[in-house]
């Protein structure tokens, strides 16, 4: 019953004498209305003001921070929103040398870290099985008492230190620390750095990481170096990498030479699939047919590599042909320093170093980065009873390294066992005291991506939960060590002010977050002896471990963003699967989806089979990063660890654990599942909807379209923006000729409501198909993630699962990478062929002038704005899906369930992830349409701020959120009618067309060709337009 | 059996003009033995107990399922997107079309003058009502937001907001309750006089003042009887136009969309004859076991059940031109998506649908072309389960297919029904024969005054000499 339905009944009852007759009348409708009421879902809330208002807050005004993304090694520049105290969206810092406003889907996913509902609430202490929470107090005198009692007993040089690689001061502070008690330096480890890429690098050219200028070649060759997504610097090599696709006329023509096509092999024009463990053979044959030094030839290393003969040949050609040319060498097999020595050396003799490979403009990513090797040797002191204390700090070897260091067994023999980690993980579990950091977006920090810049790292809000910072933990503990407490400021944000020079040069320097010093390094990490060859596993097919673009080690499984996004290649979403080619399959008698056992050398694991004809068929590809035994809700249960599978093979020159190159065998296992994946049919059946033209056909003019002129349509002259092909609406009056009714869609009209056209292009030349773009939706528009085991029907357990929404299509991605595959062959054609395209694009609602979803609405919950959106109402639609059913491009997502209501089973934001929720979104409830709006948020947004400032809008002055990360900068937003916005230019470029232009739907998105570079062998996949 | 001389019309007197042309039941003698053996069905019995006893069963879990459905989100149903649209549209469809074979035979065959419809009308005039009542349910099921179906009616509110008149849901809400409007008073009015019938043989003084008040206090006078037959004229009339119209308009809720398959202009006359296809088959369903049980085999005789088939067979063949005319378009547009649509629709992903389809609804019905099968009530049973089952793969044929194989190949997609699905299919049926079992145990289930159209009066009978026509 509702509040004012009873106060009422109430108060007439007071008043006056209650006659019967009047006490029922009232009864009555108290309770009819009630029942009505009762009917709502709608929840009455309390809005409380300020008594007293915190200093520069604004209710409804956000307020941004500039800081440090920690979400990787890379250390991009944020921006995090926050309103009302709470962080509610992070954005790339346009300032930032490194990303440059950019950032991808893993940055965007750091407020899932930061609102996790499985945080630690505060510090845990061990109580016989058990982790049981304790007071801060409590944990840091058990620490200064058990690390008392490891200094007496003469243990301190037995201690390690397992901290999560991260660029910035932190971890010359920790190593200060450390030896102040006597200890050891830390090990600053993390499973997804390319370490032989960089002990290359070093070797080679005398720095970690160079600056890649991508731009500048004229081909590149990528061995296994998958730079878009899981190799390096990704941001800034995507941004760079897109920039150099976009000069259309002299782009670099690219070349992938791997077992497996990565989304970096998806995106090269021609293929070269090398069996793993080989590229060294192909690297130094190229090299000495280059170079005439050296005696390894290509005929030997095509026979290796199970490649023709003809493509390493012509390779060849183009290298000497295409000068400069860029040559990266990533991958993670045994050789995998010696290949990427040899490629530098390539790059070297053919003059790439300086034009296209830049040492002395290099990150400082991966200064300080401890080898695998020396965690793997940290694990073995452990085993043999060798060390005294343990702690860790994010990392969780447990989970990332290969199965058979056997981290877990090793790790439980360590009498005490501290972790500064924020969430409960199979590495913390097993650990004594738990002393929980804050959330990067909670500390302060600093970074030196690049020689000379410190970036800062600072809170932008108050800590969640009960946690601290871990430095401000050390220095606590210090304090009470009389020998020690004078070294240090009274926090850690007092060690960053002395770091910056002062607190005035910090004030001044946070508003950018940049500005120019030294992070404090770290000794740099002493060098292990890798182990070499080890258990490489039997079996008829290579394996080929690979590092998750979207969850990376694992890492990255806790957050629902990323579970739920697709990855980019094989569009499986909360799941592992075993990759294999069509012909083995077959050759198995598998089909997609049946349960596989794949065996190795460190065992063995379960999952099922995805048939992907981007693998070469004598390898098995499974991906990093989930299989979590622990890790919270999102992450514990789903999938199969792929680090489980290998043995202890290290990279003799790097200390990298070798992920590929192995041998394991595969067995049919009983069952199947249904594969988590978004991927209807990855063939486009000749509907042109990603189109690509060839470099020659752009050269010679085709494929350009002119707008079509439809004889007997509506005259449209009198709209703004014509000029765009986005400008119609036949809606209406608009569809008649002969009417002068136009009303608010006349730009004569009083409201001036039709003043501007909104419009999108998206280059699919610069898209790459990474998907930061679908995150960073799901962050600014509430989408809810549909995965969770729990968000299916609760009637049938077996129905649930992770990802049993995903299987039944019901995810809600606004906008969706659709990546297809072109092949010349016949889909039933299973045999092996290197030779096809893909193609990816971003499909989001195209905002159609002349919408089919919009008559069939019965309600009007969707129509047209004067401005060109195409507009739903939310709380008008009573769902009855009729504008999905009439929507060609598939825009438009239906709420199955309860995802944005909190009593819900299948409440997708539960406390505290919902304080993530964007204010200035509505968060939809059960049984309504959503969709795309072109965040009209946003729109609105700078709109009102204009008006109030008593100004037009400025040309490109905001633009929408999946624009906003686009690490390639595929995607512009703006108004088409105004031609001084960015996006009414591009609408005439002559790549564009719009996607299902024979339908008449007038579309607000404009696409731009793809286009190829085919080799001049002639791929012919490649050339298909 | 149709062996009876044509009854003498030279000396018949003006009577109201009621169809019965060409039906002969040479079995019934006298208005005496109409009364006796048409309120002898009234009777409840163990049987018709049993059976209404297993309709609120299947209601009970039909309920059931809705409940929980409308507690925890359509999720629980098997939708899977682009598949928008499943097993609710499907039905709703499938009982809307049921309805119209009713209408058909109560009022358009009444216009025609064909007389088998006399025995049958009833049966299949209340079958359209609670066919209707049963597809109303369905779209309000189906919506995302059942407690605010109401949105689609216009009425005037504050909001000054009215419903988008474009849409053809709209146009949904506009033929649904027109039509049920329309049968239920056709089905009524035609009812007055039986009513009357029935309260002249009541002994209970509490249900007898009920039928009269029921009856209008029909008198049978001459008066009554021109103003009914004028009513029921008018009303069949109007009803006519709905048969086409109503399922034009919900063939629209496709054919105006854009997906592969719907977006065509066959659809109207296509689905109009689908409907009465079906709703022929509803009907043998329905009055094969009522013939049988109720022993009024010498009422709906073998040349009704032959005439039905008939007109069975005859929409039967539409549909199946239907069918091939929208596999020869998709061929003959040259658009790829068509064709890709309909290659998938029986050779794909879909095949055992549209086979079933098509053997139901194509195949079989064709037996009818024999005499001897047309006469076999046994046959025309189990054919007309077969027709039942085809006509709603039909739908799911148009429905399912259509929305999981449409322009972006990236979203094609499956679809498989959960129990919940099931649950509320099995309750609509549940609710359409739970209103038809107390129906007919209150209500005569053959029209007895139609009936006693057809029958000779005694007088006239014995001596050719009588003065009027009265006495019904």
């Amino acid at each position: 019953m509702s509040t004012e339905t009873k106060d009422l009944a109430v108060a007439d009852v007071v008043q006056e004498p209650v006659r019967r007759r009047d006490f029922l009348k009232v009864l009555g409708v108290g309770g009819a209305a009630a029942a009505t009421v009762g009917c709502y879902s709608d929840q009455v809330e309390k809005l409380i003001p300020y008594v007293a208002s915190p200093d520069n807050t604004v209710p409804g005004v956000s307020t941004y921070y500039a800081s440090t993304c920690r979400e990787c090694a890379v250390g991009c520049g944020i921006i995090v929103e926050t309103r009302d105290g709470r962080a509610i969206k992070i954005e790339g810092n346009p300032d930032h040398p490194v990303n440059e406003g950019a950032l991808c889907a893993r940055g965007q996913s750091a407020l899932q870290g930061l609102y996790n509902p499985d945080r630690f609430r505060g510090p845990m202490k061990r109580q016989g099985d058990t982790l049981v929470p304790t007071t801060w107090e409590d944990a840091i005198t058990l620490l200064s008492t058990g690390l008392a009692g490891v200094r007496s007993g003469g243990g301190a040089s037995g201690a390690v230190f397992i901290n999560q690689h991260e660029q910035g001061s932190f971890s010359g502070f920790v190593d200060q620390w450390l030896a102040g008690f006597g200890m050891p330096a830390h090990l600053s480890v993390d499973a997804e750095a390319p370490l032989s890429s960089i002990a290359a690098n070093r070797q080679t050219l005398g720095v970690a990481w160079p600056a890649y200028d991508f731009g500048a070649a004229k081909l590149i060759v990528s061995f296994e170096a998958d730079y878009l997504d899981a190799w390096g610097l990704t941001v800034p090599q995507q941004l760079a990498f897109a920039e150099a696709r976009a000069k259309i006329d002299g782009a670099p023509r690219v070349v992938y030479v791997g077992a497996r096509r990565s989304l970096t092999g998806l995106n090269a024009d021609t293929w070269i699939p090398a069996r793993p463990g080989s590229l060294q053979a192909v690297a130094e044959a190229i090299g000495a047919a280059i170079t005439g030094r050296g005696n390894a030839s290509l005929a030997s290393a095509a026979e290796q590599a199970g490649v023709p003969l003809e493509s390493l040949e012509s390779l060849v050609v183009e290298l000497r042909d295409s000068k400069p040319s860029l040559l990266l060498a990533g991958g993670a097999d045994a050789n995998a320093t010696a290949t990427a020595v040899a490629v530098n050396e390539l790059n070297r003799a053919l003059g790439n170093v300086g034009a296209t490979i830049k040492p002395a403009e290099g990150s400082q990513a991966y200064d300080g980065l401890s080898s695998h090797s020396a965690l793997r040797d940290a694990a073995d002191r452990m085993a043999a009873g060798r060390v005294t204390v343990a702690f860790v700090r994010g990392a969780n070897p447990a989970h990332t390294m290969p199965g058979m260091a056997n981290f877990a067994e090793a790790f439980a023999r360590v009498p005490f066992k501290v972790s500064f980690s924020s969430y409960p993980d199979a590495t913390t579990d097993m650990c004594d005291l738990v002393l929980p950091d804050n959330h990067s977006l909670e500390s302060w920090g600093d970074a030196e991506p690049v020689r000379g810049t410190l970036t800062l790292q600072q809170p932008t809000m108050d800590p969640v939960f009960n946690t601290r910072a871990t430095a401000d933990v050390l220095i606590a503990v210090a304090k009470a060590d009389a020998q020690m407490a004078g070294r240090y400021p009274v926090d850690y944000r007092a060690f960053i002010v002395g770091r910056v020079g002062g607190a005035a040069a910090l004030a001044s320097a946070l508003p950018t977050g940049i500005t120019r010093g030294s992070a404090l390094s770290a000794a740099a990490p002493k060098s292990v002896a890798a182990r070499g060859a080890g258990a490489t596993g039997q079996g008829d097919y290579f394996l080929h471990v690979y590092q998750s673009p979207v969850v990376g080690d694992g890492r990255g499984a806790n957050k629902p963003w990323l579970q739920e996004l697709p990855d980019p290649v094989t569009k499986i979403a909360w799941q592992t699967v075993v990759e294999l080619h069509p012909e083995t399959a077959r050759k198995l008698s598998l089909v997609s989806g049946d349960h596989v056992t794949v065996s190795s050398a460190g065992g063995s694991i379960t999952a099922p089979v995805y048939l992907y004809i981007g693998i070469r068929p004598d390898t098995i590809g499974v991906a990093t990063g989930r299989g979590h035994t622990s890790y919270g809700r999102y992450a514990a249960g789903c999938g199969a660890n792929a680090m489980s599978l290998l043995g202890v093979v290290e990279d003799a020159r790097s200390g990298q654990f070798a992920l590929s190159g192995g041998r394991a065998s595969i067995a049919k296992a009983v069952g199947t599942a249904r594969l988590v994946t978004t991927e209807g049919s990855a063939r486009q059946h000749d509907r042109g909807i990603a189109q690509a033209i060839t470099i020659d056909q752009f050269r010679a003019g085709e494929g350009v379209e002119h707008p079509h002129v439809f004889p007997g349509q509506a005259s449209t002259e009198f709209l703004p923006g014509l000029r765009a092909p986005v400008a119609n609406d036949a809606q209406g009056d608009l569809g008649d000729p002969l009417s002068t009714q136009k009303g608010q869609y006349d730009p004569a009209h009083w409201s001036g409501a039709a003043k501007r056209r909104w419009a999108m292009v998206v280059d699919l030349a610069r898209c790459t198909g990474c998907s930061a773009c679908v995150t960073a939706c799901y962050a600014e528009n509430n989408i809810p993630t549909v995965g969770a085991p729990w968000q299916g029907p609760q009637f049938w357990p077996d129905r649930t699962g992770f990802g049993a929404n995903v299987t039944r299509n019901r995810e809600m991605a606004w906008i969706r990478l659709e990546r297809y595959f072109e092949i010349d062959r016949e889909p039933k054609d299973v045999e092996f062929d290197p030779d096809f395209d893909t193609r990816v694009i971003p499909m989001m609602c195209q905002h159609c002038g002349n919408a089919p979803c919009e008559p069939v609405c019965p309600v009007y919950a969707t129509y047209h704005s004067p401005d060109g959106l195409n507009v739903q109402v939310y709380n008008r639609c009573v769902g009855t899906r009729y504008c999905s059913n009439g929507c060609p491009y598939k825009v438009r997502y239906f709420n199955w369930f309860g995802f944005g209501e909190p009593d819900r089973a299948q409440y997708a934001f539960p406390e505290p992830l919902n304080w993530q929720l964007n204010p200035d979104v509505t968060v939809r409830g059960k049984g309504v349409m959503e969709k795309c709006t072109f965040c009209v948020q946003r729109i609105r947004e700078s709109e009102n701020r204009a008006r109030l400032e008593d100004r037009e809008l400025e040309p490109d002055e905001f633009t929408v959120a999946c624009a906003q990360a686009c690490p390639s900068r595929a995607i512009t937003f703006g108004d088409a009618a105004d031609e001084q916005w960015a996006v009414s230019r591009l609408v005439e470029n002559e790549r564009a067309y719009h996607v299902f232009e024979e339908l008449n739907t007038f579309t607000a998105v404009v696409y731009l060709r793809k286009v190829n570079h085919p080799s001049p062998g002639g791929n012919t996949a490649t050339a298909r337009a | 059996m149709a062996t009876l001389a044509q009854p003498d019309l030279t000396n018949e007197p003006k009577r109201p003009n009621i169809a019965k042309a060409g039906l002969q039941l040479p079995a019934v003698k006298d208005y005496a033995q109409v009364d006796r053996e048409i309120m002898a069905t009234l009777r409840p019995t163990k049987a018709w107990f049993t059976l209404l006893m297993a309709s609120m069963t299947c209601l009970a879990i039909g309920a059931a399922s809705w409940i929980y459905q409308i507690y925890a989100g359509l999720g629980v149903a098997g939708y899977s997107p682009p598949v928008m649209w499943g097993v609710y549209i499907i039905t709703f469809v499938f009982w809307i079309g049921i309805g119209h074979a009713g209408t058909l035979i109560s009022a358009i065959l009444y216009l025609f003058r064909a007389g088998f419809r006399t025995t049958i009308y009833r049966c299949a005039e209340a079958m359209t009502v609670f066919a209707v009542m049963t597809a109303g349910l369905f779209p309000i099921i189906h919506i995302g937001r059942p407690w605010k179906f109401f949105w689609l009616i216009p009425y005037p509110n504050w909001r000054l907001l009215w419903p988008n008149f474009k849409s053809p849901l709209v146009w949904d809400v506009f033929a649904i309750s027109t039509y049920l409007t329309i049968s239920v008073t056709f089905l009524f009015i035609g009812l007055l006089p039986d009513i009357a019938t029935l309260r002249d043989a009541e002994k209970n003084p509490m249900k007898k003042q009920l039928l009269s008040i029921l009856s209008f206090g029909w008198r049978n006078s001459e008066n009554e009887w021109r103003h009914f037959a004028r009513a029921y004229l008018f009303l069949a009339a109007f009803s006519t136009p709905l048969v086409l119209s109503v399922h034009s308009v919900v063939s629209f809720d496709f054919s105006m969309a854009l997906v592969p398959g719907w977006h065509t202009t066959i659809f109207a006359p296509y689905f109009v004859a689908g409907a009465i296809f079906s709703g022929m088959g509803m009907v043998f369903t329905i009055i094969i076991p009522i013939r049988k049980y109720f022993k009024l085999e010498h009422y709906v005789t073998l040349n009704v059940m032959d005439a039905g088939a008939k007109l069975t067979l005859f929409t039967s063949m539409v549909v199946g031109c239907a069918y091939l005319v929208e596999f020869f378009i998709a061929w003959y547009s040259g658009v790829q998506v068509e064709q890709d649509y309909f290659w998938n629709r029986v050779f794909g992903q879909w095949w055992y649908a549209a086979w079933i389809m098509l053997t139901c609804n194509m195949i079989l019905p064709l037996s009818l072309f024999s005499q001897k099968l047309r006469r076999n009530p046994a046959w025309l049973f189990v054919l007309s389960l077969f027709i039942n089952i085809g006509m709603w793969y039909e739908r799911f044929v148009i429905i399912v297919p259509g929305l999981s194989h449409e322009f972006v190949p990236w979203q094609w997609s499956g679809y498989r029904p959960t129990f919940i699905d099931m649950g509320i299919l099995i309750g609509s049926f549940g609710w359409f024969f739970m209103w038809f079992l107390l129906f007919i145990k209150q209500l005569p289930v053959i029209a007895i005054a139609e009936v006693k159209e057809i029958v000779p009066p005694r007088l006239r009978r014995a001596a050719s000499s009588a003065s009027h026509g009265g006495g019904h």
